[in-house]
C-alpha cells in the first residue's frame, strides 16, 4: 500500500496497488539460468579436459603411469613452456596497450562516426586471420622476397643482413599482434562506451586535467575490464598452433608445437607425453586466472 | 554542474577544453593511421601476389581459377551456416549464464571464467581427438553420419566460442548497471524472460555484436576439428588449396577476408537496426 | 519486440544467404556415369560387397602426390557406387596412426579405411595391432624386402629426393649436397618438413650426411653437423618449405622428392620456372608403403581399393606420378610399361634403399640431435 511517486508507471503494473517487493532470493530459478552453460561445458570442454588429464597419465603400454610428467622436467619441455609464456606475455601486453590506444581512438578520439563501424568490422575479420593465410601474407611483406624487405633495401637497408629476421622471436610477436590488437578492440570497446560523459565534464568542472581524469576516474573503471581483456590475449596467444608452425616450421620451441610433434608427428610420437605437455598448459592457464583474479579483486577495492 | 565565478575564467576552460579536443583528436588520427598501415600492408601484399598467377603480366587469373573450383563456394557457405548456428548457441548459453553471475551467483564467477578459458588451455588436436573418443561410441554416439558429426562441431565452435563471447558480454555488462536495471523492470512486474530479452540483450547490443564477430571468424577460419571431424568446410579447403597451389591461396585468402567482411556488415547492420538504448545514454 | 524483429532479420538473411550461396555453387564432382564393372572381372565379389558399404574412406593422399588424383579419377570410375571419402590430405605417417587408433570404434566417416605410410611404421602398425593382413592378387610380383610377409602392409611405390630449384631467383642451380653450402645461396635452402616430425625432412638430413661419404649411423650424425653448417653460413630457411614457397621464391631450393618436384613444375606451368635436380652423391629412395586398418568401417572397399593400386592401372597411375612403382620391374618385363612413362621415370642409379632397421637407427639419431645441433637460437626482441 505504499505508493512510489518518484515512478508513476509502477503505480499501474501493480495489483490493486500494493507495491510488491523486488524478488531477489537465491532460488533455484538462478541455478536454471546457468544449468544449460555447465551441461553444455561438461559436454564439449569438461570432459575433454578430464580425458586429457587421463590419457596424460597413460603410459605406451596403456597403464597408468607417472613417466609422461617426469618428462616434463627436461630442458626441452622446461624451455618450450617459457618461450610459450614469453611470447604470450609479449603479445598480450602489447597488443593489449595498443589495442586500447585504437580503441580509445575511434570511440572518444574524436574521429569520424564511420570509422568506428569500418574499424570493428574489420577487426572482427582480422583476427579471424591467423593460421597459414597470416604467415603467407607475412612472408609476403616481411620475408627474404616481401614487399616491405624489398622497400627498406630502396632506401639502402638490408634487413635480413642486419640480423632481423620474420623467422624469430621478433617476427613472431609482430605476426600475433595480427589477431592481439583486433581482439582488444572488439572486446574492450563495450568497456570505453561505458565511460560516461558526464563523469568526464563533472572531473573537468571540478579541475582536474585530462591526465587526471584519467588516472583517478577513467582507468580505474576501465582496470578490471583491461586485465580480464588481456588474460583473453594472453591465453589466445599461448595456445595459438597453426600460426606459429607455418611460420617458423618447428624450429621454435613453443608447447603448442611439441604438442603436435608428439601427438600428430612422423617421428617423435609419444602422445602420452604430448596428454602431459598439455595439462601442464592448463595448469598454466590456472595459474594465471588466478594471478588474474587476485589482481581483479584489488583493482575493484580501488573503485570504492 | 558547479559555476566559476569569473566569467572570464569560463571562457578559458573552454578554450582548453577545445584544444585539448584538437589535441585528442591529432592524436586519435596518428593512432589510427598507424593502425591501419599495420594492418593493411600484409593485406596488400597478399593482394599482389595473388595477381601474379600469370606470367609476366599482372590478373585475376588465380581467382578465375578459385571460383571454377567446384568444391569452393559449397565449403564456404558450409562455414558460414555453422558459424551463425555457433552464434546462436553461444549467445543464448552465455547471456544468461554472464547475467546471473553478476547479479545472483558471484561466487561461481571464478568458477565459471576458468571454464570459459578452457579453449585456450586445450590445444586443438587434443580436443579434437578427445572428441572423437567420447563420441564415436555408444551411447553418446555422435559421429555416426557426416550431419550428425556437423552438430557435434556446431556445438563445440559454440564451446570454442565461450571466452570471446563471454569476456564481451561481461564487459557490457559492467559498462551498464545491471542491478538497478532489473530491479527497475522487477518493479515494473516484468519476468525473468521479459527481463532478459527486453532489458539485458537491447542493453548488451555492442558486446554482443563483439561476441558475435569474433565467433564468426573463428568458426569461419577453424582447421584442425573440422579435419578430424572430416567435415567439408572453409578451413580444410584453404589448408589443402596452401599445400598445393602457389597463387591460388592468395586470391583464397583475399577473397574470404571480402565475403567474411560482407557477412560481418550484416550482423552489424542487423545489429544496428534502431538507435538509442534504454538506460546509460552515452 | 525490437529484440524479435532483430532475431527475425537475422533468420531470414541467414536464409537467404545460405541459399544463395548454395544455388551459386556449382555442384560438387558427381561420381562419373555409372559403368559395369567388365564382365569375367574376377574381382566382382568383392566389389559388390564394396558397393554395399558404400564408401570408402582414405587419409593423407594429396592429388598432386605420385598422381592420386588420377588413381582417385581411375578408381571412381571403374567402380561407381563407392563414395571415396578424403580425410585430411596434409596429414603426416603419425597423424595416420593417431587416427586409427583415436576412431577405434568409430563407425562414422572420420576412421581411415586405409592408410599410406613410411617404410618404418608398417611393422610399428602391426605391433601396435592397427592394421589387417589382406594379399592382394598381385602379391608375388612385390619383392620381399619391400612386403611383410604376412601381408599386413608392402610398399606401394617409391622415389628419391632431389633438389626443387626455382630458376627465377636460384641462377645457377646446385648439383650436389656439398654445393648447398656456397655463399651464393645464402638464404635460399629448405626443407620441406620438420625433421622431428617429418620423414622426408629426416631423410633430407640423413641424406646430406650420406653425401659427406659417411656411411650408416655416422651418416645421421655427419648429416646433422651438414645442416648445422648450413645454418651457421646463413643459408638454411627454417620454414617448412612447399610448393608455394619455392613459386614465390621464399624457399627457392627445397629438398623434396623428385615426384613432388617434377608435379610442382607442370603445375606452375613456368610461372616461374623450375628445375630438378637429383644429386649423384647421397641420394636416397624413400618408401611408402599401404595397409588397410584393423578398425576399417567399410573392410571390403579397402581391399578393393588394394587390389586397384597394386594392379596395372594403378601402378602405372604412380608411374604417370613420376613414381616408381613397386612392381615396376616386373611390369617392364611384362612389357606393361608404356615407353612414354619408363622414360620419364628418374633414374634412382646409386641411391640407397635403407631398411627398416637403418632408418630406425638413423631417425633416432637425427631427432635426437636436431634441437642440440641445429637449433634456433633465440634471439632476443631488439
Amino acid at each position: 500500500m505504499k505508493p512510489t511517486t518518484t515512478n508513476s508507471q509502477s503505480v499501474n503494473s501493480t495489483v490493486g496497488g500494493v507495491w510488491r517487493p523486488p524478488r531477489l532470493y537465491l532460488g533455484s530459478l538462478s541455478w536454471l539460468g546457468i544449468l544449460p552453460f555447465f551441461v553444455f561445458s561438461a559436454l564439449f570442454l569438461i570432459g575433454p579436459t578430464l580425458l586429457l588429464a587421463y590419457r596424460s597419465l597413460e603410459g605406451p603400454q596403456g597403464g597408468l603411469t607417472l613417466d609422461n610428467y617426469r618428462l616434463l622436467v627436461t630442458d626441452t619441455v622446461v624451455n618450450a613452456y617459457g618461450m610459450s609464456i614469453r611470447i604470450s606475455l609479449t603479445s598480450a601486453i602489447l597488443g593489449g596497450l595498443i589495442g586500447f590506444l585504437i580503441a580509445w581512438a575511434i570511440s572518444m578520439g574524436g574521429l569520424p562516426r564511420p570509422l568506428r563501424s569500418i574499424t570493428g568490422t574489420f577487426s572482427g575479420v582480422a583476427s579471424n586471420f591467423a593460421g597459414v593465410p597470416l604467415a603467407a601474407a607475412y612472408i609476403f611483406t616481411l620475408g627474404r622476397v616481401g614487399v616491405v624487405t624489398a622497400l627498406f633495401e630502396v632506401f639502402g637497408v638490408d634487413l635480413y643482413r642486419s640480423g632481423f629476421s620474420l623467422y624469430s622471436f621478433a617476427g613472431l610477436t609482430i605476426v600475433y599482434m595480427y589477431f592481439q590488437i583486433p581482439l582488444m578492440v572488439l572486446v574492450i570497446l563495450p568497456a570505453l562506451d561505458g565511460l560516461k560523459r558526464e563523469w568526464r565534464e563533472a572531473a573537468e568542472n571540478l579541475g582536474a586535467s585530462p591526465g587526471q581524469y584519467w588516472r583517478h576516474v577513467a582507468l580505474p573503471v576501465l582496470i578490471p575490464s583491461i586485465m580480464g581483456t588481456m588474460i583473453l590475449l594472453f591465453g589466445n596467444a599461448f595456445g595459438a598452433h597453426a600460426t606459429a608452425y607455418a611460420l617458423t616450421g618447428g624450429l621454435f620451441n613453443l608447447a603448442t608445437l611439441l604438442i603436435g610433434q608428439q601427438i600428430s608427428g612422423d617421428v617423435l610420437h609419444n602422445p602420452g607425453l604430448g596428454y602431459a605437455v598439455a595439462m601442464g598448459m592448463v595448469m598454466i592457464m590456472a595459474f594465471s586466472i588466478l594471478v588474474y583474479s587476485i589482481l581483479q579483486r584489488r583493482s575493484e577495492r580501488w573503485l570504492r | 554542474m558547479t559555476i566559476t565565478t569569473a566569467p572570464t575564467s569560463v571562457a578559458v576552460k573552454e578554450q582548453t577544453t577545445r584544444a585539448s579536443v584538437r589535441k585528442n583528436r591529432f592524436w586519435s588520427w596518428v593512432i589510427f593511421v598507424v593502425g591501419a598501415l599495420y594492418f593493411l600492408v600484409p593485406l596488400a601484399a597478399t593482394f599482389y601476389w595473388s595477381l601474379r598467377a600469370e606470367k609476366d603480366t599482372l590478373g585475376f587469373e588465380a581467382y578465375r581459377r578459385l571460383f571454377a573450383d567446384a568444391n569452393f563456394l559449397p565449403s564456404f557457405s558450409e562455414s558460414i551456416v555453422n558459424a551463425v548456428a555457433a552464434i546462436l548457441i553461444s549467445l543464448l548459453l552465455i547471456v544468461p549464464t554472464a547475467y546471473w553471475v553478476t547479479l545472483r551467483l558471484p561466487k561461481l564467477r571464478q568458477v565459471v571464467e576458468f571454464i570459459t578459458l578452457l579453449p585456450f588451455v586445450i590445444p586443438a588436436v587434443v580436443l579434437a581427438l578427445a572428441l572423437i573418443r567420447l563420441y564415436s561410441r555408444p551411447p553418446l554416439l555422435l559421429t555416426a553420419t557426416y550431419d550428425s558429426s556437423r552438430i557435434l562441431l556446431v556445438c563445440v565452435y559454440a564451446a570454442l566460442s565461450f571466452p570471446y563471447m563471454f569476456r564481451a558480454v561481461d564487459n557490457g555488462l559492467r559498462a551498464m548497471d545491471v542491478r538497478a536495471l532489473t530491479e527497475a523492470a522487477q518493479s515494473l512486474g516484468a519476468g525473468w524472460p521479459t527481463i532478459l530479452l527486453q532489458v539485458i540483450f537491447p542493453n548488451l547490443r555492442v558486446a554482443l555484436l563483439s561476441g558475435a564477430l569474433l565467433t564468426f571468424a573463428i568458426v569461419i577460419g577453424e582447421l584442425t576439428i573440422a579435419l578430424f571431424m572430416a567435415q567439408h568446410t572453409l578451413g580444410p579447403y584453404m589448408a589443402n588449396l596452401t599445400r598445393s597451389k602457389v597463387y591460388e591461396p592468395s586470391a583464397m585468402a583475399i577473397v574470404a577476408f571480402a565475403i567474411t567482411w560482407a557477412a560481418m556488415g550484416i550482423i552489424q547492420l542487423i545489429g544496428r537496426g534502431q538507435q538509442g538504448q534504454i538506460a546509460g545514454g552515452h | 519486440m525490437k529484440t524479435r524483429k532483430y532475431l527475425f532479420r537475422l533468420f531470414s538473411l541467414l536464409v537467404l544467404a545460405s541459399v544463395v550461396l548454395a544455388a551459386c555453387g556449382p555442384a560438387a564432382t558427381d561420381a562419373p556415369a555409372a559403368t559395369e564393372a567388365p564382365a569375367g572381372d574376377p574381382m566382382t565379389a568383392l566389389y559388390e560387397a564394396a558397393k554395399a558399404e558404400g564408401m570408402l574412406t582414405t587419409i593423407a593422399l594429396p592429388h598432386d602426390w605420385c598422381n592420386y588424383e588420377g588413381m582417385f579419377n581411375g578408381f571412381k570410375a571403374k567402380y561407381p557406387g563407392i563414395e571415396v571419402n578424403e580425410l585430411d590430405p596434409g596429414a603426416g605417417s603419425g597423424e595416420e596412426i593417431e587416427a586409427i587408433k583415436a576412431n577405434k570404434d568409430n563407425p562414422g566417416p572420420q576412421a581411415p579405411d586405409v592408410i599410406d605410410v613410411g617404410l618404418a611404421f608398417g611393422p610399428s602398425a602391426k605391433e601396435e595391432g592397427l592394421i589387417q593382413p589382406y594379399k592382394v592378387a598381385t602379391w608375388d610380383d612385390i619383392p620381399d624386402s619391400a612386403k611383410d610377409a604376412e601381408g599386413y602392409w608392402y610398399v606401394d611405390y617409391y622415389g628419391v629426393l632431389a633438389f626443387e630449384v626455382n630458376t627465377a631467383e636460384v641462377a645457377n642451380p646446385p648439383a650436389e649436397y656439398a654445393d648447398l653450402l656456397k655463399p651464393e645461396y645464402n638464404g635460399q635452402v629448405a626443407l620441406s618438413g620438420d625433421p622431428l616430425t617429418s620423414n622426408a625432412a629426416i631423410f633430407s638430413v640423413w641424406a646430406a650426411g650420406l653425401s659427406t661419404g659417411a656411411t650408416g649411423e655416422e651418416a645421421a650424425q655427419a648429416g646433422l653437423e651438414f645442416f648445422k653448417q648450413l645454418n651457421e653460413a646463413g643459408n638454411f630457411v627454417p620454414i617448412d618449405g612447399d610448393s608455394r614457397t619455392v613459386g614465390i621464391g621464399e624457399t627457392p631450393i627445397l629438398i623434396d622428392y623428385n615426384y613432388n618436384s617434377i608435379a610442382n613444375d607442370i603445375a606452375l606451368a613456368g610461372n616461374p620456372d623450375l628445375v630438378t635436380s637429383i644429386p649423384t652423391k647421397g641420394s636416397i629412395a624413400g618408401m611408402y608403403v599401404q595397409a588397410i586398418s584393423a578398425y576399417a568401417p567399410h573392410p571390403n572397399a579397402a581391399k578393393l581399393w588394394m587390389e586397384y593400386i597394386y594392379s596395372d592401372e594403378g601402378q602405372l597411375n604412380y608411374a604417370a606420378g613420376f613414381c616408381y612403382p613397386i612392381r615396376y620391374n616386373v611390369m617392364l618385363g611384362a612389357g606393361a610399361v608404356p615407353a612414354e612413362v619408363s622414360a620419364q621415370l628418374p633414374s634412382t642409379e646409386g641411391a640407397l634403399f635403407p631398411t627398416i632397421d637403418e632408418i630406425n637407427a638413423a631417425k633416432a639419431i637425427i631427432t635426437a640431435g636436431w634441437p642440440e645441433v641445429v637449433g634456433v637460437e633465440v634471439k632476443p626482441l631488439p
